[in-house]
């Protein structure tokens, strides 16, 4: 709202400057946006008026506010400026009733509680400049006068006035109906607009002149040929101008203001106003009487504000004369009871329907600054943080210590990078209905591809060794919203001045993935994927990643928890890494981790008090036969032996001369102790002995 | 073969060719043999001296005596003297270059978005909140309806809110529908009410979406930290006074506030915060605008209608909520001109934030 700071002096004595005026307002809920300095110390302020004020999209609203900051009077009715006469011309009283020249019909009272035209016979001229300037200061381009002065009166009063051309109206009638389904009607603004029946219109005899409360009919509208106007003032229902004009994509100074509430008793008050500026201007002569259908008059809001709960929301008193003047000032009717005060709310006021409604304008102008800040008494201890909130925080303690830094990308997703993430897996994609744009038009069911595309955005700028993680929401028609950790890894995992450097691998990201789950005691087993499984991943270096502990588990014992493995090399070339690098990425469910800890048994264990023996094994298998099943292997045939085998670790795996091609050979240190006694060798030399004859049983090994 | 004849002359030459010797032997090897050609007790050059001494005029031997006794000492003493010397210039075996970098990997970064939020968690939690966190796909009932928002409000036109396609199951059974990317996190004080009863204190930090342009101070995804205390005789002042402990707390004591009266439909009365300006202390810089102040957050006491929609009792319970953003503070705290950098994750960028 541009407010001309001399305009509203018509209505309120305020000497101070535009400056603290607007200052003064600021503090009182409306944000200025600036002030445009005018010629003589004028000034423009444009304020932000939120959606609960409509009052204020005027300037007779801002006089309010102002003299209820200076504790003026609001001088009700106005003088117009520079009026020739000098006399005070304000509103122009008018009779009630039928006007021979125009026939007025509500059809439908509930989107149309009120309805107020007058007639007028038009006089060709121009508008006199100062009013002019006046609404280019609001911001409104001049046309002719009679629009000039609906406009006028618009800015001055907030109340939306159409003017019809009476001789294009049809049967000389108005007719507040329903659009007939399919109904065309070109507007104001040369669009030819198809209507619904859910819409308001203004017609006359035959079609619709007027979309009600958004704009008016381009065949009706006033030009320099018009003689008669119709006037019309009305009070169209907020839900449906705000239903209406979003579904025509029409916005208008009317519309923003219907649809947040007009006030209902302001429509013929607002003729009146304007055809006292009409005649005076010279601009016209009312003809007839004005006609207003308000078929159920509405009161005005009668409320009851108690001392005391003003004080208790507040957190202080506040003297009863100051509540009062300041509800007054604000146009307010206010009686005092023994401990509150009885309050009538005037309808310009839409906002106000409650008792708290009227504690924020007592304190709203009473001043928030005023008030003692206090801390809130704690009157119960807090209850634990959301899991989620400790979880995520090891997660990142974790993997930033691994030496991965922490991305933050955005829920949604282009549709062509989430898909290439979810072929083959059932992802279950949830596209989004009114995407603003292409490249978010999808909700990531992976954090896989934004973490991959910060990846690529690193590799653009020169950076050889990236690796980046996020932790967040992912979305799934199949699984819902679930939040999960993704990381990216490419470069060097290793840059030593000593050792040298060595390329990121497969068993990077296992060993980062491994720590993970160390820290959050979750024990996981890795399956390769099938070449069709996750075409994403490179077949060969791909896993799958179950966790062992957790509820719902598959036949083996655990839930899929998530994947880990090389990037295919067509979706890094694809999201702009390149092509050259080998991206190995993993992804985790970490609601799945959590359910899958083990539970500890908190009490600890006696440390053994006798010696451990280990026992190094070569054996040569099979090169496609897994390391876990090798130790699955050992591990069975290690129960209940003559010397209790403790630990297998694989510590070296190797291929090449004096290794038959399709063999490997594997080393495995074994570990054996006993809690209760020493080991002796004949021990030990037995259960390695029983070991390497199950592995020879089971796997066909041969001891090297 | 140097001559050996006992004489004092001989002797005082014989310490200064050692002098010379000693000088230029500058290894363990050379100052071995310097100590073997005079100290040897077989063919050393003192041990010969010491028999010449012995042949000499018996009213000569003890001056000789002497003198050459007095060469041994002072050569002893000597070799041992240059062997400290030798030893200590030399790097003690197995000695390192301290200076080279160590071999673990170097620690990765958190997201400047998590280091703001990880502060506000804990400031939060000394004051006694609960820091919880809700959905982030959300049905309109608990984003709108349940917070004052009828189905007319404009902050549901399809301009600012993004909506699913197809609508995902929640966790709360048949009914739980959700169509939605909640606007903001207070839908979260919706889903905690429902399930407590006062008194309430809790932080909800999280992602929000809106249907905005990414720009230089825009995103169409953006984090807030939402904050909600109920109880009995809960007041304006305390709102005062629990975000003054906050700024003082995360901006620094000298910290002042300043409540501007504005409107939201889920608390009445609401106000926008600003802060004074920490760079100039509020005499006005570039990056307050001049205007000493930099706005925040906002925030309000609970509306009368967001409580009776939980099923609180309106009249019993008062409390307050405020919503904050992440990047805001982010932004400001950090000088980060353009919001995107904190969604492009160029290590560059985040390689400037703590561990
Ligand atoms: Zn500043």
């Amino acid at each position: 709202m541009r407010l001309l700071v001399s305009w509203v002096r018509d209505f309120v004595d305020v000497a101070a400057s535009p400056e603290e005026i607007a200052e003064k307002l600021s503090m009182r809920g409306f944000e200025v946006a600036s002030i445009e300095p005018m010629p003589g110390g004028d000034a423009v302020i444009d304020f932000e008026v939120t959606a609960n004020r409509p009052d204020c999209l005027s300037v007779l609203g801002f006089a309010r506010e102002i003299a209820t900051m200076y504790e003026l009077p609001v001088h009700l009715p106005v003088d117009l400026p520079s009026s020739e006469s000098g006399a005070k011309i304000a509103l122009r009283s008018t009779a009630a009733g039928d006007s021979e020249r125009l026939k007025v019909s509500v059809e439908d009272t509930e989107l149309c509680p009120r309805y107020a035209a007058a007639i007028a016979d038009v006089t060709p001229g121009a508008s006199p400049a100062w009013l002019t300037s006046r609404l280019q200061a609001a911001g409104v381009r001049p046309i002719s006068p009679i629009v000039d002065i609906t406009n006028y009166v618009l800015i001055e009063l907030g109340h939306p006035l159409h003017a019809f051309d009476l001789a294009k109206l049809a049967g000389a009638e108005l007719r507040i109906r329903r659009a007939k389904r399919g109904e065309i009607i070109t507007t104001l603004d040369g669009v030819e607009r198809k209507l619904e029946p859910e819409m308001l219109v203004i017609a006359d005899a035959n079609r619709a002149q007027a979309i009600a409360g958004v704009m008016g009919g381009a065949a009706s509208e006033v030009s320099q040929a018009t003689t008669v106007v119709a006037f019309e003032s009305a009070y169209f229902k907020p839900a449906s101008v705000r239903r209406t004009s979003k579904r025509l994509g029409l916005k208008t100074e009317a519309s923003s203001r219907f649809e947040r509430g007009a006030d209902v008793s302001v429509p013929v008050v607002a003729l009146e106003r304007a055809i006292a500026l009409m005649e005076q201007l010279g601009a016209g002569r009312m003809s007839g009487p004005i006609v207003d259908r308000y078929p159920h008059v509405r009161q005005p809001a009668q409320l009851y504000l108690r001392r005391a709960r003003l004080a208790q929301l507040l957190g202080t008193e506040v003297a009863d004369r100051e509540v009062e003047r300041i509800l007054r000032h604000l146009g307010l009717g206010v009686t005092a009871t023994p401990d509150g005060w009885d309050v009538i709310a005037p309808t310009f006021r839409v906002d106000l329907s409650r008792e708290v409604d009227l504690i924020e304008e007592v304190g709203r102008h009473h001043g928030f600054d005023v008030l003692a800040p206090t801390f809130p008494a704690q009157t119960a201890p807090a209850p634990p943080p959301d899991p989620r909130i400790p979880r995520d925080r090891l997660v990142r303690r974790v993997l930033t210590a691994a030496g991965l830094s922490e991305a933050v990308t955005f829920g949604f997703i282009e549709a062509k990078a989430a898909e290439a993430f979810a072929r083959g897996t059932a992802a279950g994609l949830v596209n989004i209905a009114n995407p603003l744009s292409a490249k978010f038009d999808t909700l990531r069911a992976s954090l896989l591809p934004g973490v991959v595309d910060s990846v690529a955005h690193n590799r653009r700028h020169g950076r050889a060794d990236v690796g980046l993680f996020e932790i967040g929401a992912r979305f799934s028609s199949i699984d819902g919203e679930t939040r999960g950790v993704g990381l990216a890894w490419t470069g060097h995992a290793a840059d030593d001045w000593k050792s040298g450097s060595r390329s990121v691998d497969f068993f990077d990201v296992k060993g980062v993935v491994e720590r993970l789950c160390g820290a959050l005691g979750v024990s996981l087993r890795f399956e390769p994927i099938e070449s069709t499984g996750t075409p994403f991943l490179v077949p060969g270096q791909a896993a799958a990643v179950f966790a062992d502990g957790a509820a719902g588990k598959d036949a083996a014992g655990g839930v899929r928890a998530g994947v880990i493995g090389l990037l295919a090399p067509a979706i890094a070339d694809e999201r702009g890494a390149p092509r050259q690098d080998e991206i190995f990425v993993a992804e985790l469910n970490l609601d799945v981790l959590w359910a899958g800890r083990t539970p500890r048994d908190e009490a600890v264990a006696p440390l053994p008090r006798h010696p451990f023996v280990v026992r190094d094994l070569s054996i040569v298998v099979a090169d496609t036969l897994p390391a876990e099943i090798i130790s699955g292997t050992i591990h069975t045939a290690g129960r209940a032996l003559a010397a209790p085998l403790i630990g297998v670790r694989f510590f070296d795996r190797y291929q090449g001369k004096s290794v038959p091609g399709g063999k490997v050979s594997l080393s495995v240190r074994l570990t054996f102790q006993a809690p209760d006694r020493t080991l002796t060798d004949a021990d030990v030399q037995e259960s390695f002995d029983r070991i390497v004859a199950a592995l020879a049983g089971a796997h066909g090994a041969v001891q090297r | 073969m140097t001559d050996l004849t006992p004489t004092p002359d001989t002797i005082a030459r014989l310490r200064d060719e050692f002098g010379a010797e000693l000088a230029a032997a500058e290894t363990d090897r050379a100052l071995q043999a310097v100590r073997d050609r005079y100290l040897a007790r077989k063919g050393g050059v003192i041990a010969a001296l010491m028999k010449a001494v012995a042949a000499a005029a018996p009213e000569a031997r003890p001056a000789l005596g002497k003198l050459t006794n007095d060469l041994k000492t002072d050569i002893e003493a000597r070799v041992a003297e240059k062997r400290a010397a030798l030893d200590a210039s030399r790097a003690p075996a197995g000695a390192v270059d301290v200076t080279l970098p160590g071999r673990l990997t170097p620690l990765g970064h958190r997201h400047p978005l998590t280091v703001v939020r990880d502060q506000m968690e804990d400031i939060f939690t000394r004051m006694g909140f609960a820091i919880v966190e809700g959905p982030e796909v959300e049905d309109e009932w608990h984003c709108f309806d349940a917070l004052n928002m009828p189905a007319e409000h404009p902050a549901r036109d399809m301009q600012d809110t993004l909506y699913l396609a197809s609508p995902l199951k929640g966790d709360g059974g048949a009914d739980d529908v959700r169509t939605l990317l909640r606007t903001h996190t207070s839908s979260m004080q919706i889903r905690y009410m429902q399930a407590h009863t006062p008194p309430i204190r809790i932080v909800v930090p999280g992602r929000v979406y809106r249907r905005d342009d990414l720009d230089l101070t825009h995103t169409p995804a953006f984090s807030q930290v939402e904050g909600l205390v109920v109880g009995e005789g809960i007041s304006l002042a305390d709102l005062k006074g629990t975000l003054t402990a906050f700024a003082r707390d995360i901006f620094g004591p000298r910290s002042r506030l300043r409540f501007r009266p504005s409107f939201f439909p889920y608390t009445e009365p609401s106000a926008e915060v600003d802060i004074s300006c920490w760079k100039c202390d509020g005499a006005g810089c570039a990056m307050c605008k001049r205007s000493g102040w930099l706005e925040i957050l906002g925030c309000g006491m609970v509306h009368p209608a967001v409580f009776e929609s939980v099923g609180y009792d309106a009249e019993r319970y008062t409390g307050f909520a405020w919503g904050m953003g992440i990047e805001r503070v982010a932004i400001l705290r950090y000088q980060v001109e353009d919001i995107r950098l904190f969604y492009e994750n160029d290590l560059r960028f985040l390689e400037q934030f703590p561990y």
